[in-house]
């Protein structure tokens, strides 16, 4: 199983800015997140990338995409109507091949060489089966992240067996229907963002929001529930992090991540550290050195 | 060790042979043998890794220290309780207590006081250990773990769902409304929902559990579910709680406050935020802010409304209402934040096992607790609900045979036809018959019966098991007489086998007058909940029943009418219609116009609204107000809302007048001293007298008497020759010869007995005695008609009584024609009351710092600690040392102590006539109203006419319940101590004897101590001379006793209150008066002070005891 095509997710109404937010990246260069994203899933051998837009924001993305263009694709949704329709609409684009999925309001920080998006991508075509990237994350932040629920593959650390899933669950509900033996009191294997699907899924999209009385409430996690039901599914937990932009200093943290494991990690540490001082003594700050700026 | 009989019935895989009782064993080993099994139970308890063995090996060493080593041959009366030991015994280290009570039993060898103190140790412990598991168990349950982690608002993972959170056109928020019916239990289950039980007998553990929707008899128009929950959000930073039943609303801008669960009658409510995960429970303590916490819920500077209702169903009905509406209130807020799949409508088999399961938390939250079935309205229709063995996986496997959380199985038709629902709504009568009682002794006993498992109490168990499965196949059937036939058989079998106390005369009154009035149409009686007297059921023919509804009401009441000075009502009866409600717990949103909390909500809060202007108020708040009126103007139910609403804005002063009138007119016609009560008042205020100025100064040298200062009077009873029996020779003479009479003292309202409900204590039918309920004024007359019959000689016998007792003695004697004794039976009437007064802070801390302050659980303690502040705050503002007038006259007049009831006996003249007629008369046998094993023993009698003695007091070896004074020497001078005059707690423990208060008394030398003589008792100036004289050396003691409140439907509030007395025993410190003291066996003297004795009281022998010294014919 080999996977070269991607779609990014970006049509939610209250994200429409995000991926054009302009960050340095690790080497040292502002791009939008758009960008590093899109070249998050070049990293992983992805040859064609389909954005899902809302209506009216494609022409802003491409520009923001900037060299990526040539292999980057937009295609706008017509209505509003929620994430799930969002999804269905790359059917197209897929065609019969799997697919990665990558939300567009997250960006991934990998804590090896292999980036965050090519661990999942060399992992699903090992597995030769859906896989979703995972993180441990702690109960607090179950309100803004899918969770899955299940038990570890014997023998291979990481890899998990999905039984359950469920979209943003109360502790209690995870409680009795995530847990998953060996982890932390108070961890759960949440979604980092990231899926490799078959083009199965956009079948069960559709029938979920064909059944659905609502079609703004159908998530992803709809469609991945009948996938565990029809074929299985596995979790892998990346070795990364993923930083969600479109919470509350998202940006700021997201940022603060990527200069802090790049090349201007000096610069922002006494950036920092001057910071701290003048907070905690209450006196002005020493003007800042540029040495380590690069550009 | 191995050879331990109860070390192998504790760890037998064989099921006969586990349930092999306790007896079985003991009955036939001697003290030796005792003594070895108890060192193997300690071994193995220490060793044992499941709970359960380890408590039932507590249990056990509990019952041999209490029921088999004392009175054992090799086992002393008396012996030392090491004070240390219970001090650490009331600190809940029952581990350390327990070594240095053996420690002292190896050392001195063992006895009835160190047994006594043991058995107590031990079955705290097993208790203590129970509870501790249940505790355990509700925070491991799958869903109520998190919030345990949770410690910061920022961590807080709940959000209200956005449903909650949208205005509509008028700006006003939706409200969810959840509803709920109650619970009954249709078979009685022999209490086999208790948790300590289930989990360890889930066999055993079933119920039939029916949702009921209710309404009271001619109030109500028809039944529906009773409990009401309503979540909403608002726009300031608070948790307002709102009981529409209890009139209380709590604006809680704090998280301290929200775990204050004493502070005021919300803690049900605030119990069930925590439960439900709004505010976890792992934030207490952290000093979060509540506004923060509630943004993270609900948006910035937004709050939350819970607001509750159960439709003024009364306090003990026995239906759960409380654990319901827990379950309710847990339930609209778990729907709110997104716990359960659906915002409206029902809820699924997981949502409804965790509102249980957080219901449980709640209770254990706010110190309550019921049995697992309480919440089973949360489901719907009838359903049987069982224990669940653990199984690997299971939080419980390894620890306990069961698991906390049953099973419920909903009945289909097939097993509860559509037919027998209706048949059983077509005959059974529900009624409230009006008693509240404590059940939380009684479900402790059951549990201790349960783990000793007692030949009989076993038997009876699983026969109730038999009964539930015959209810069962009857229902099948649609055989409502045969269920009736059932329920009454379980009442009268295995329910009282196991817990005498599951009746009273009240219940079996209404049982009788049931059968008298319907005849063959009565069907059968059934009591709910853990007692009867309160909700109680009665089945008849489906013809009859409509006749019953309406009946039964006048006929509770005048049954009631007959016994409420001898048994603690706290209302007057109801009768409810009820309906099966096959929903369950519901829920749904209100918008728009819906949008309405229920009318007594907007009687609460309106009145400040309405005092704002208009435009102060927010558009939700205007909104609100205008969807009020129009519903006041549409709404049939809401036509008298405006009239409730100018009734709570503008009261009418006249209640509380009148009720100072008749206390002020009362107080004149009982000749209440005015002049001495200010002195009382100012030596209070002033710090003169108080609980600290109660006690001997700490130089005054109080020992322990020596054997010489007591006469050894313990096995008279059986000695047939000398000392005893020339004694016996004695007393029989001055029987025969009419020279004796008794002296009962009833003048007591039974405030420990009742706690503080004001019942005539002396009426109380406490114990089926001779196979019926008897009052102790009826067994002690039967003793006196015995020694009467025994010697030929009518022996009067006087009752004395007090303003609150004498009425209501005098109409018992009456209407029971004095029980049939045909001598004398004389009322003296008490002429000293006094007035209650508002505790003084200073001996309100005293109380508490000083008072016995059993160490106890956490949450419980910090409900104790709250509940104290607010009586505190209570006290100033009603004024320290005030009068205490805001209750029922009988609740705020007092007797003044017994020490008046001789004194008054020579005022009122009851004295004067007595030896008038009976100028031979020379004794009397003084004592205490719950002395019930006192009776005028001839053998004392004559060592007290020999010894010349002007007062013989009887004295009982002490045990650890005896507290409250003792025989010492004090400088010197053998005497009573009062415990409120010991210097220190300690003391009281190196003392061997506890004062019975029983006393012989020779009336011409105590008339002497007055100044008096036979002849100058016809002068009363001089009498009241001579009382006075007396009564001014007599030490005054400051005491603080609980009352109850009542209010409302059913509730009741307790509050301390101070009050002065001079006691009897301060007598024996008069140098002039020649006092002697004998040492009688404790069966004889031991006083029943608490219902909770009772139980163990019939067990150890003692009333049989009891019942062999009266004569009941």
């Amino acid at each position: 199983m080999k996977i070269r095509k991607a779609v990014i997710t970006a049509a939610g109404p209250d994200q429409r800015t995000l991926p054009l937010q302009t960050l340095i990246d690790r080497d040292g260069k502002a791009k939008s997140a758009l960008r590093i994203l899109a070249e998050e899933a070049a990293a992983a051998g992805i040859e064609e990338c389909l954005v899902i837009t809302h209506r009216g924001d494609a022409e802003a993305y491409r520009e923001a995409v900037g060299d990526c263009r040539s292999w980057v694709r937009f295609q706008e949704q017509s209505e509003p109507l929620g994430y799930g329709h969002a999804a269905a609409t790359a059917k197209a684009f897929v065609g019969g091949e799997p697919f990665l999925l990558m939300v567009g309001d997250h960006l991934y920080l990998s804590q090896t060489e292999e980036r965050c998006a090519a661990q999942l991508v060399r992992a699903a075509e090992e597995a030769g089966r859906p896989v979703s990237a995972v993180q441990q994350t702690h109960e607090s932040k179950l309100p803004y992240y899918g969770a899955a629920g299940g038990y570890p593959v014997r023998g291979k650390p990481g890899w998990f067996h999905i039984e359950t899933v469920a979209e943003k669950p109360t502790p209690t509900e995870a409680e009795q229907t995530l847990l998953v033996p060996g982890m932390r009191a108070g961890y759960y294997l949440c979604f980092f963002g990231m899926h490799a699907l078959p083009p199965a899924v956009f079948e069960l999209l559709e029938e979920a929001l064909a059944k659905a009385e609502d079609p703004r409430r159908v998530r992803l996690t709809d469609a991945l529930a009948s996938l565990v039901e029809r074929e299985g599914c596995l979790a892998y937990e990346v070795r990364g992090r993923r930083y969600d932009i479109g919470v509350r200093y998202g940006v700021f943290t997201a940022q603060l991540a990527l200069a802090l494991a790049g090349t201007d990690k000096e610069f922002v540490l006494a950036q920092l550290a001057d910071l701290l001082a003048q907070t905690l003594s209450g006196r002005d700050p020493r003007p800042a050195s540029p040495a380590g700026a690069a550009d | 060790m191995a050879a331990s009989r109860l070390v192998n019935i504790i760890t037998a895989t064989d099921e006969t042979a586990r349930h092999t009782p306790i007896e079985a064993v003991c009955e036939g080993l001697s003290a030796e043998e005792l003594l070895a099994e108890c060192a193997a139970l300690e071994t193995f308890r220490r060793r044992a890794e499941s709970l359960y063995h380890r408590v039932r090996a507590l249990l056990f060493l509990y019952a041999i220290h209490r029921f088999h080593l004392p009175g054992r041959r090799g086992v002393s009366p008396q012996g030392r309780i090491p004070y240390e030991g219970y001090l650490r015994l009331a600190a809940g280290q029952f581990e350390e207590a327990i070594q240095l009570f053996l420690q002292v039993q190896a050392e001195e060898g063992p006895s009835a006081g160190l047994s006594s103190a043991l058995a107590a140790s031990y079955y705290r412990l097993g208790f203590h250990t129970l509870a501790g598991q249940v505790r355990r168990s509700v925070r491991t349950v799958r869903g109520n773990q998190w919030m345990f982690r949770m410690g910061h608002p920022l961590d807080h993972p709940l959000r209200v769902r956005p449903e909650l959170l949208a205005r509509d056109a008028g700006g006003a928020r939706p409200i969810l409304w959840e509803r709920t019916p109650v619970r009954m239990d249709l078979t009685h289950c022999g209490w086999s929902d208790i948790f300590f039980l289930a989990m360890d007998f889930p066999e055993g553990a079933k119920v039939l559990n029916v949702s009921i929707d209710l309404g009271v008899h001619g109030r109500d128009p028809t039944p529906r579910p009773p409990v009401e929950a309503f979540f909403r959000v608002i726009d300031e930073p608070i948790l307002r709680l709102v009981s529409v039943d209890l009139r209380a609303v709590a604006e809680i801008r704090d998280l301290a406050e929200a775990f204050d669960f004493g502070r005021d009658y919300l803690g049900l409510l605030k119990a069930a935020v925590i439960a439900a995960g709004l505010i976890p429970p792992g934030v207490e303590g952290s000093g979060c802010s509540l506004p923060d916490l509630l943004a993270r819920l609900c948006g910035k500077g937004r709050g939350i409304e819970l607001v509750s209702k159960v439709n003024d169903i009364p306090k003990g009905s026995r239906l759960a209402v409380s654990t319901s509406l827990l379950a309710a209130l847990v339930a609209v807020a778990m729907r709110a934040t997104g716990q359960t799949r659906s915002l409206t409508g029902g809820l699924d088999e997981r949502e409804r096992r965790l509102a249980l399961a957080r219901a449980l938390l709640g209770e254990w939250l706010g110190g309550s607790g019921g049995g697992w079935q309480d919440s089973g309205g949360v489901w719907p229709g009838i359903k049987l609900i069982t224990g669940v063995p653990a199984r690997e996986g299971d939080p419980e496997y390894g620890v306990s045979r069961g698991c906390l959380l049953p099973r419920h199985h909903i009945l289909g038709e097939k097993e509860a036809p559509r037919e027998a629902r209706r048949r059983l709504q077509e005959s059974l009568v529900l009624v409230h018959g009006g008693m509240a009682q404590n059940v939380g002794p009684i479900l402790e006993m059951v549990t201790e019966k349960y783990l000793l498992r007692s030949g009989p109490q076993w038997r009876a168990r699983l026969e109730a098991l038999g009964i539930l499965d015959e209810i069962l196949t009857a229902l099948r059937r649609g055989d409502l007489r045969a269920i009736g036939r059932a329920t009454t058989r379980n009442f009268f079998g295995p329910l009282q086998t196991i817990i005498p106390w599951a009746t009273n005369l009240y219940t079996e009154r209404l049982i009788d007058a049931a059968r008298v009035r319907f005849g063959e149409a009565f069907w059968g009686f059934w009591m709910l909940g853990g007692m009867s007297g309160g909700g109680m059921g009665f089945i008849f023919a489906p013809e009859k029943r409509g006749e019953a509804l309406e009946e039964m009401g006048p006929l509770m009441r005048g049954i009631k009418k007959e016994l409420e000075t001898a048994l603690p009502f706290a209302m007057d009866p109801v009768v409810y219609d009820f309906a099966i409600n096959e929903q369950g717990a519901q829920a749904k949103l209100l918008r728009g116009e819906e949008a309405l909390m229920p009318l007594g909500y907007y009687t609460l809060t309106l009145p400040r609204l309405l005092r704002r202007e208009r435009q102060e108020l927010s558009p939700a708040q205007r909104t609100e107000l205008d969807r009020f009126a129009a519903a006041c103007r549409t709404r049939p139910e809401w036509s008298g809302a405006v009239r409730e609403l100018f009734e709570v804005m503008l009261p009418r002063p006249a209640a509380s007048e009148a009720k100072g009138k008749d206390l002020q007119s009362l107080l004149d016609e009982l000749g209440f001293d005015r002049a001495q009560h200010e002195q009382i008042r100012a030596d209070l205020r002033a710090g003169r007298i108080g609980l600290a100025q109660n006690r001997l100064p700490p130089n005054v040298r109080i020992e322990d008497v020596r054997p010489e200062d007591v006469v050894d009077a313990l096995g008279w009873q059986e000695a047939e020759s000398g000392e005893a029996a020339e004694c016996r020779k004695a007393g029989e003479a001055a029987l025969r010869a009419g020279q004796a009479a008794v002296v009962t003292l009833a003048a007591g309202a039974g405030t420990r007995w009742t706690q503080g409900a004001g019942v005539v204590k002396a009426l109380h039918p406490f114990c089926k005695l001779a196979g019926k309920h008897r009052s102790f004024l009826e067994t002690h007359l039967a003793k006196t008609r015995r020694i009467a019959r025994e010697m030929g000689a009518p022996l009067p016998h006087v009752f004395t009584t007090s303003h609150l007792t004498h009425r209501p003695i005098e109409d018992a004697l009456r209407r029971a024609n004095c029980f049939g004794y045909e001598g004398p039976v004389l009322l003296s009437r008490g002429r000293s009351v006094g007035l209650r007064m508002i505790p003084t802070v200073r001996d309100l801390r005293f109380l508490w710092g000083e008072g016995e302050g059993e160490a106890i659980d956490d949450p419980q303690r910090k409900v104790t600690e709250s509940l104290h502040a607010a009586l505190v705050d209570w006290a100033r503002k009603m004024g320290e040392a005030a009068d205490y007038t805001d209750n029922a006259p009988g609740q705020c007049i007092t007797p003044i102590g017994h020490w008046y009831e001789i004194p008054n006996m020579l005022r009122n003249g009851v004295l004067l006539s007595l030896l008038r007629e009976r100028p031979q008369l020379k004794y009397l046998m003084l004592h205490n109203i719950d002395t019930v094993g006192a009776d005028v023993d001839p053998a004392l009698l004559g060592r007290h006419a020999l010894e010349q003695a002007a007062l013989s007091f009887e004295v009982i070896p002490r045990q650890l319940e005896d507290r409250g004074g003792g025989l010492a020497r004090v400088d010197g001078r053998v005497r009573l101590v009062e415990g409120l005059a010991m210097p220190e707690e300690a003391i009281e423990f190196r003392l061997s004897y506890y004062n019975s208060m029983t006393t012989w008394i020779d009336i011409d030398r105590l008339l002497e101590v007055f100044g008096l003589d036979r002849e100058s008792l016809a002068d009363p100036d001089k009498v009241a001379e001579g009382v006075r004289a007396v009564a001014a050396r007599m030490p005054t003691y400051i005491t603080i006793k609980e009352v109850k409140k009542r209010w409302g439907r059913g509730q009741e509030d307790r509050y301390p209150v101070a009050q002065y007395e001079k006691l009897w025993g301060d007598m024996t410190a008069l140098p002039e008066l020649a006092c002697r003291f004998f040492v009688v066996p404790r069966a004889r003297g031991r006083q029943l002070k608490d219902p909770a004795q009772l139980d163990g009281w019939l067990r150890d022998g003692s009333a049989a005891y009891v019942e062999r010294l009266g004569d009941w014919s």
